[in-house]
């Protein structure tokens, strides 16, 4: 499994007084299993082409592969390309529409055209995956808190059992300790299941924590595309592009002015924290 | 008196089940007292759920008290006589930026709120223009507001409240669908506006690094006030805000992961200058 | 990008005919339609024609925008001219097969088109040079009389602008949902009529559940900031007429004698 982006660009309204170019020749490689940070601030392109991922949108130009087949042959199944590649959008919450939380996360599976039972035993598979407690299950999702709703709208996208797993903002709106609670329960779903999983951001400091690989887009380009460390490293660049560095980054640099030998590459505040006693030890 | 102040704040709302009957009782507010000098900044911090939202939307008058008073400039809320007094006075900023926002141009949209207390054509006029430049509108007077990115629509609903002369804006989690540059742009005008036009400002959130200039924080949980004091000396206290289910900014939490390992760093830093301080260099 | 569409078509620039007050481009409208109904022969016909041009001369509008109108009654325009010309009975001209096209059916065909082509140009030039907000402060006040029959005439305009406004915001909450449950499998587009109707359910739950939840939000957010209703209420923008606005009054009573009685006297 993999996807490959070769030249997609994708124009809105081409042609007209309010043409704009959402996404300029992009040209990306997501192999199996990786765990990235899509990073820009609003408008950028990334909603945009995480659109593409799943053939809702069709680029106005260049081509995607998903495991070496173009998805916008015309003999290639759209639709269970929709399956494999699942996508949380943001504010999941206000697509759920069904009686109760069983029902609605049965939605997904039911229209693959799977029979009954394959369908309740994924919807009940997703539930538990996104760490609903079975009290939950028969009550109407709009009495739900914010935070489980949210984990609901997910398990409708887990039931279809997507090789790679789209969030698009999954923790715009929650508090600190809900945030926390969706980004570790993805983590480990990824660890259990060995999904690709693309987390769709404007924050560094949530995905600095866990992903392998960020790419940061602008102006509907990769401006980066490495290993957190060596993305956070152009904090300067990202700081112009109305994004951040986590703050660590920052602390650690300005530690290092100061004239503590620290390493500059630590992104969570356990690796700080060890840099900065070891620079204190040795500088005694 | 304080321009704001509760006392014994209680407010109740009943749960029914499908069939109307009565579930139970939640009490959302319970039993709080608190008062806001005029000029202050306050911060009122909690997680979702914890009360704060309905605490706010009583200093507006849209909420009663089931228990208790409320009072804004000594006025009491109940009294129906002073409503609109009071909610010109106490204005409010919402959460959802598209859901605030009535006029189809800007500054149809500022104009509305001096438009429903009767002001004369002429001083709308002037004070369109002078609330659009206190957030830095005023080059947007024309635009759509569907046009704007969502930290331009907050400023221009606080440009709203502004152009009604309150003496207190209450911002119910104005940044909580907003991505960091508009956070930052919403939060700079509230603190130019505090500083400059001495409004009082009243800031819910669950964002840390935006009440670090707040003179007084509230922490709210189940309905009452947790916490009470300066952002240092709520900042001091990491471990009971992560019960809270909240969080601090790193620079404070890694000062006490520090601390925590033997270094003599004081609590509740909150700057990477304090910190720098603190280590010696 | 639904975002972008601008309901009435509104034409941003700066013209006399965009200066004058929307009650009169209102009226003239109202009257210019009239006009068309009325007049039955040629002259009439090019009073208006005439009219016509002149005023989208002077709203510095491109010509191409008010033939995009066009466009949307095509259809209905076709089926207008085709009904009258081998629907009216009279002196025949041509048959083929059952057919039977007569002079009065030429005539008659002609003037439906050209009635309608104006008509719609005409309600073109109004809205593309009047923005929705001016339109509805308009008949807020046109329809002022009404207030005397307990019509409540400020909040039906007040309804008017809030929906303008939400309209493009809901459109594009239409079309997220939609995406959203085309990502879980959900297909919009084959399967018989009930079918159909039945995958709406997916969208259409969610997006009312969304309008409620705007409309209650809206509402507090008006009471907030002090609405209560027209009453006491002043006007940031207030109509007042001026002397171009009277100036185009006496033109249009001017047209609209022309335009009728022209014929009448000429033909």
């Amino acid at each position: 499994m993999s996807i490959i982006l070769d030249h997609v660009s994708h124009i809105y309204e081409a042609g007209t007084a309010m043409e704009f170019a959402a996404l300029k020749d992009i040209n990306l490689t997501i192999p199996e299993g990786q765990f990235i940070g899509l990073i820009g601030h609003t408008g950028s392109g990334k909603s945009t082409l995480v659109q593409h991922l799943n053939g809702l949108l069709a680029p106005t130009g260049g081509n995607i592969y998903y495991n070496g087949a173009d998805i916008h042959d015309s003999d290639f199944n759209r639709k269970e390309l929709r399956s494999k590649v699942g996508l949380v959008f943001q504010y999941p919450e206000h697509q759920l529409f069904e009686i109760d939380v069983f029902t609605d996360v049965c939605f997904g599976p039911k229209n693959l055209g799977l029979d009954k039972k394959d369908v309740e035993l994924r919807a009940y598979a997703a539930l538990k995956q996104v760490g609903l407690e079975d009290e939950y299950f028969y009550q109407s999702p709009f009495d739900l808190s914010g935070g489980q709703k949210r984990r609901v709208a997910i398990a409708g996208v887990l039931a279809m059992k997507p090789e790679v797993l789209i969030l698009d903002e999954p923790t715009a709106g929650l508090d600190p300790k809900g945030r926390d609670e969706i980004l570790d329960q993805v983590a480990k779903l990824r660890e259990e299941t060995g999904m690709t999983v693309i987390l769709v951001s404007h924050s560094m400091d949530d995905v600095a924590k866990y992903v392998d690989r960020i790419i940061v887009m602008n102006r509907g380009q990769v401006m980066f595309d490495q290993e957190p460390k060596e993305v956070f490293g152009h904090y300067k660049e990202l700081e112009e592009i109305g994004l951040a560095a986590p703050q660590v980054t920052y602390i650690m640099q300005e530690l290092r002015e100061k004239g503590l030998m620290v390493d500059t590459g630590a992104t969570t505040i356990e690796e700080a924290k060890n840099s900065i006693l070891s620079a204190l030890r040795r500088q005694r | 008196m304080g321009i704001i102040k509760t006392k014994d704040l209680v407010f109740e709302y009943i749960r029914r089940d499908e069939e109307g009957n009565v579930e139970g009782i939640t009490k959302a507010v319970d039993e709080v007292s608190l008062n806001v000098e005029e000029g202050d900044f306050v911060a009122i911090l909690g997680h979702n759920g914890s009360g704060k939202s309905t605490l706010a939307k009583h200093i507006n008058a849209i909420l009663y008290p089931t228990e208790g008073t409320v009072w804004v400039d000594g006025m009491d809320t109940t009294d129906e006589n002073k409503l609109w007094e009071i909610r010109q006075e106490a204005g409010m900023v919402f959460q959802n930026p598209d859901n605030q926002i009535i006029g189809q141009v800007v500054e149809e949209d500022v104009g509305f709120g001096p438009e429903n207390l009767g002001v004369p054509t002429k001083e709308i006029w002037e004070r369109v223009e002078e609330s659009l430049k206190a957030v830095g509108m005023y080059e947007f007077r024309k635009y759509s507001p569907n046009k704007l990115s969502g930290g331009q629509k907050q400023r221009v609903s606080i440009a709203g409240v502004i152009a009604m002369h309150p003496k207190c804006i209450i911002l119910d989690e104005p940044t909580a669908m907003l991505d960091p540059s508009g956070r930052r742009e919403v939060i700079r005008a509230v603190r130019a506006l505090n500083d400059v036009e001495r409004i009082t400002m009243i800031l819910i959130t669950h964002y840390m690094e935006e009440i670090i200039y707040a003179n007084k924080v509230f922490v709210m949980d189940k309905g009452r006030v947790a916490m009470e004091g300066t952002p240092r000396e709520i900042f001091s206290q990491v471990e009971k805000l992560k019960e809270l289910r909240l969080d601090v900014p790193q620079v404070t939490l890694l000062a006490h992961e520090l601390k925590k390992s033997g270094l003599n760093i004081p609590d509740g830093i909150l700057t990477t200058q304090e910190l720098v301080k603190a280590l010696g260099l | 990008m639904l975002r972008d569409i601008t309901l009435g078509q509104y034409y941003q620039t700066d013209s006399v005919i965009h200066r004058l007050d929307p009650r009169v481009k209102l009226v003239t409208t109202f009257f210019y339609i009239i006009s068309l109904f009325i007049v039955d022969n040629w002259i009439g016909y090019l009073a208006a024609g005439l009219f016509l041009l002149a005023v989208i001369k002077l709203s510095k509008v491109p010509f191409k925008f008010m033939v995009r109108g066009m466009k949307s009654i095509v259809f209905l325009l076709l089926i207008a001219v085709v009904f009258n010309l081998f629907l009216t009975p009279g002196e025949p001209l041509v048959t083929i097969w059952k057919l039977r096209i007569t002079k009065e059916g030429i005539r008659l065909a002609g003037f439906m088109a050209v009635r309608l082509v104006f008509l719609i140009m005409g309600s073109s030039v109004m809205t593309l040079t009047t923005t929705p907000n001016n339109l509805t402060d308009a008949l807020e006040k046109l329809l002022k009389p009404l207030k005397f029959f307990k019509v409540p005439v400020h909040e039906i305009a007040m309804m008017m602008s809030i929906a303008l406004r939400f309209i493009p915001i809901l459109l594009e909450e239409t079309d997220k949902i939609m995406k959203a449950q085309i990502a879980r499998g959900a297909d919009f587009e084959s399967g018989n009529l009930i079918k159909k109707a039945k995958s709406l359910v997916p969208l259409l739950v969610p997006l009312f559940i969304s309008a409620f939840r705007r409309a209650n939000d809206l509402a507090m957010a008006m009471e907030a900031r002090c609405y209560r209703g027209g009453e006491q209420r002043t006007k940031m923008k207030p109509l007042i007429y001026r002397k171009r606005d009277f100036l185009a009054y006496g033109t249009v009573v001017c047209y609209f004698a022309a335009a009728i009685l022209a014929g009448k006297i000429l033909w």
